[in-house]
């Protein structure tokens, strides 16, 4: 589904993605782990096509298309969803216009009609409910005054209304208590199937006790440095991050 | 009448002393155009055949629920069927150039009197298209008695290729614990040009509540001046205004404290695309003794092209020792992270920057003061912004 081949990236000029290779393929779920500056934000914010990040070398596919050729919303229509690891508040947009219009940008492009408003809202609030959200989210701005676990589940909620094949969440877990671990947790797990691939990018393990990944990734200094399934996650738990910048050196 | 006709020299005259941009309070604003239209409509002896206006009479009227008394190019359109109003000879001449040209060439004033409180607001849709260049003067009177309340809509629109100047005044006084609620709406055609003065006193405990929407024109200049001589007045107002390719728009507000305590608040907010100008000046006087005086002003602009331009400039005077001031100016572009953030979820750039110039007017369009017109202001903002959005085809380049 998506092969990532070389990648080397800069933003000003700094170069941060150092020849990043990595391949995801449908069914399954990944996780990119790494210490802070690792480039872990940026390989999630280039996929989904941030303007301030300069592609210099390698190249991107996604089912078969060249992804960096295609402007941010294009690869969203296409399925691509990032979770943002710091959602945008913005006041004056509602949250209910915001889903709806973003499910609707994909259904046109997919040659579906609009939703309906009747079943749209139905179904918000059911997948709501899954995510213990209070429906009067839907009527506030966009993020607009919600604490950072409220900001983290309406990102799972736009998530699971706009069903993508390639969900990249980007520390979705972090500054969450437990219960909304949990609940984004649960909010991942249920959009797991056979056609769509769920990255997930953090810097601890504990989402990934409730999240089983089928392939861990160490990212450092720009590159993938080591790669397993998740027990290499819990010996970077136990171990820390400086045995990994040693291995990757050595 | 007591107001001596005016020989043509006479009026070319106070045409020839319009404010210029030498006088500090109308640096950005050029009036050339209105002296050149004033002058050209004067010397091919004032006439000019009116244009067809009752499509765009009734777009207005029918869209809103109220009272209407539409005043075309300059002329009370009969019968005046509002309880309270009245035709009125003449206009005061003040100070001031414009009051003078408006009280020389006044056909009709119009003088509102609400006596208690109003179950509909009443409407004045000033209106002007002619086949020719033309001048027209407005001058409305609204007194509201002691404990009258009642909400006004004031409508601006004209229609027609040709040039024109509309110099418009308006002059509401609040009695004592009067409450009035305010809207006006300025949606003239691209390419006219207007002065606009609203003046308005409060009495004491009164409240006035005002919304300015400038939507259209090619040269608009308002002009705000509130004056609170009495203890416990309530003042707040806002203004919108959406310039696009071309268009200069010019908000000058001024508030006088006088005594206190007492309350002024208002917020100008404007969106600006492709080659335009806008001005605000926000000035509040506390004047000496208004303690308890409570004055807060804001203005916040959304450029969306380096063409355009805003000049911003809040004034505070203050002669009082007790009083509380504050004032805000911000101006800056899109928020690239809202942007990309929006795009992230499937909206293309021009729509989401649609979504976004909305969100910036949509408080000023919720505080809207009058209920029966806030479906059809809406419409129109939203209207404007698309509009304004594809005035400067560069801006999705």
């Amino acid at each position: 589904m998506l092969e990532i081949s070389n990648l080397h990236c800069s933003i000003g000029d700094s170069e941060i993605l150092r020849g990043l290779s990595l391949s995801v393929n449908a069914g399954e779920v990944h996780a990119i782990m790494g210490p802070n500056g690792s480039g872990k934000s940026t390989l999630a914010q280039v996929i989904a096509g941030h303007q301030d990040y300069e592609v210099t070398a390698g190249a991107v596919t996604y089912e078969g298309k060249d992804l960096l050729d295609l402007e941010p919303e294009e690869r969203a229509r296409e399925g691509i969803f990032l979770g943002f690891q710091y959602p945008v508040e913005i006041p004056g947009v509602n949250n209910a216009y915001l889903l709806k219009t973003a499910v609707n940008a994909k259904r046109k492009h997919q040659g579906l009609g609009e939703v309906d408003a009747f079943e749209f809202l139905k179904l918000a609030r059911e997948k709501m409910a899954a995510l213990g959200m209070d429906p009067k989210f839907l009527n506030r701005g966009v993020n607009e005054g919600f604490s950072g676990g409220e900001k983290k589940r309406n990102e799972i909620l736009q998530m699971a209304m706009l069903e993508p094949k390639l969900a990249i969440l980007d520390e979705t877990d972090s500054g969450l208590d437990i219960d909304a671990l949990k609940a984004v947790a649960e909010g991942v797990n249920s959009l797991r199937n056979p056609d769509r691939a769920i990255v997930l990018v953090t810097h601890y393990q504990r989402l990934l006790d409730y999240v089983k990944p089928d392939f861990v990734h160490v990212l450092s200094e720009g590159q993938i440095v080591r790669s397993g399934d998740k027990s290499l996650a819990l010996e970077l738990e136990d171990k820390g991050y400086d045995w990994v910048r040693e291995a990757a050196s050595a | 009448m007591s107001r001596q006709p005016h020989s043509i020299d006479e009026l070319q005259d106070i045409v020839s002393r319009l404010p210029s941009t030498r006088n500090e309070d109308w640096k950005y604003t050029d009036l050339a155009s209105a002296r050149d239209i004033s002058s050209r409509w004067l010397a091919a002896g004032r006439e000019s055949l009116s244009l067809a206006l009752q499509d765009e009479v009734e777009a207005v009227t029918h869209a809103i629920d109220a009272n209407w008394i539409v005043i075309a190019n300059g002329e009370l359109q009969h019968p005046i069927d509002v309880n309270g109003a009245s035709r009125l000879d003449d206009a005061p001449s003040s100070d001031t150039v414009l009051a003078e040209l408006n009280a020389a060439l006044l056909k009709d004033g119009l003088r509102l009197r609400i006596e208690d409180a109003l179950d509909k607001p009443i409407g004045i849709l000033m209106i002007d298209g002619t086949e020719d260049a033309s001048v027209s003067q407005a001058y409305v009177e609204i007194e509201f008695a002691p404990g009258a309340s009642g909400e006004i809509i004031e409508y601006h629109a004209s229609k027609g290729d040709a040039d024109q100047y509309a110099n418009t005044i308006v002059s509401v006084a609040l009695g004592d614990a009067a409450s009035a609620r305010h809207l006006r709406v300025q949606n003239r055609a691209a390419h006219h040009v207007q002065t606009g003065h609203t003046s308005v006193s409060v009495g004491r405990d009164a409240n006035y509540t005002m919304s300015g929407f400038d939507l259209g024109g090619g040269l608009i200049r308002n002009d705000v001046i509130i004056d609170i001589a009495a203890a416990g007045a309530e003042v707040s107002f806002d203004g919108l205004y959406l310039a696009g390719e071309g268009q200069h728009i010019d908000n000058h507000t001024r508030v006088d404290h006088r005594v206190g305590p007492a309350r002024s608040r208002q917020e100008y907010r404007g969106i600006l695309n492709g080659h335009c100008r806008c001005v605000w000046n926000g000035k509040a006087i506390v004047h000496e003794g208004a303690d308890g005086t409570d004055a807060d002003q804001a203005n916040h602009n959304l450029l969306l092209s380096e063409k355009a331009e805003i000049d911003a400039k809040p004034e505070l005077e203050i002669y009082a020792d007790d009083v509380k001031c504050s004032h805000g100016t911000t101006v800056g572009q899109l928020d690239e992270t809202s942007l990309f953030y929006l795009r992230s979820r499937g909206l293309d750039k021009r729509h989401a920057t649609q979504v976004l110039t909305h969100a910036f007017a949509s408080d000023l369009v919720a505080r809207m003061p009058v209920d029966a017109a806030k479906e059809a202001l809406a419409t129109v903002v939203e209207h404007r912004l698309a509009e304004l959005l594809d005035s400067d085809p560069d801006t999705f380049s």
